[in-house]
């Protein structure tokens, strides 16, 4: 498996892991009352703290993989020679880590899947509004939808680097 | 709207001729990643004008010769 799709797989499960946290603590606070449905300041800060807390979950799993991933290649290069110096396998590393047309074509092809749910999730959650919902609900379907959005957008890249463009 | 176009190549044929020329080797001196000439040589990928010139020139040959559409002979 390539570098870039290992990357993306770390992306998805970090996707996974937020949005199973947040729903876990949204509903938890709402059936303790602590969120009440119409409140919806208690709920955009809530998601607020997510987003922050997405931001840097992403970013220390993101150093960690790159980190584990350096460290593969380092030992797979190790045990193909035994005397290779340092800079081949940092080179390796580097060669391994090279972006390219490719990736640049299906990520475009991705972040278009991905904005499409995040749209129709966005259409769906003024719909939910409009018919008199609460707005804890307009809120949430956003939220998910976004989230869904971004792992939607992982899968679609997954599935082209297997496929092909 | 236009029927797609079905691009082959010599990738794998060029490689043997060029003394056995790794996908790694291939893939440094083009400038990208070594999935992308996989993908490339799978049919998988077709790459873009630019970087089809640059294969070519990796092995000293002409556009025509690397790449065919379906049913086309190589250029000489």
């Amino acid at each position: 498996m390539s570098y870039q799709e290992n990357k993306t797989i770390t992306s998805i499960v970090s996707g996974i892991i937020l949005m199973s946290v947040y729903a876990i603590n949204a509903w938890g606070k709402f059936q303790a009352g602590a969120a009440p449905a119409e409140a919806g300041q208690i709920w955009a800060a809530l998601m607020l703290k997510f987003i922050a807390l997405g931001i840097g979950v992403s970013i220390a799993l993101q150093i960690l993989f790159h980190i584990l991933y350096s460290v593969v290649v380092a030992a797979r290069e190790k045990m193909r020679d035994e005397n290779c110096g340092d800079e081949v396998i940092e080179k390796t590393i580097k060669q391994e880590m090279v972006e390219d047309e490719r990736d640049k074509l299906i990520e475009l092809k991705s972040l278009r899947a991905g904005f499409v749910l995040a749209g129709i999730g966005f259409v769906t959650a003024l719909i939910y509004l409009a018919l008199g919902y609460p707005v804890a609900v307009m809120l949430n379907i956003l939220f998910f939808s976004f989230f869904a959005g971004s792992i939607l957008e992982g899968a679609v890249q997954l599935f082209y680097y297997r496929r092909g463009v | 709207m236009a029927q797609k176009l079905k691009i082959e190549n010599n990738i794998r044929k060029l490689r043997f001729f060029a003394d056995e020329m790794t996908q790694q080797t291939l893939a440094e001196k083009a400038g990208v990643s070594r999935q992308t000439i996989i993908a490339m040589e799978a049919g998988k990928y077709s790459p873009s004008l630019e970087l089809a010139f640059r294969v070519a020139r990796v092995f000293g040959v002409s556009l025509g010769e690397v790449f065919t559409c379906e049913g086309e002979e190589p250029a000489d």
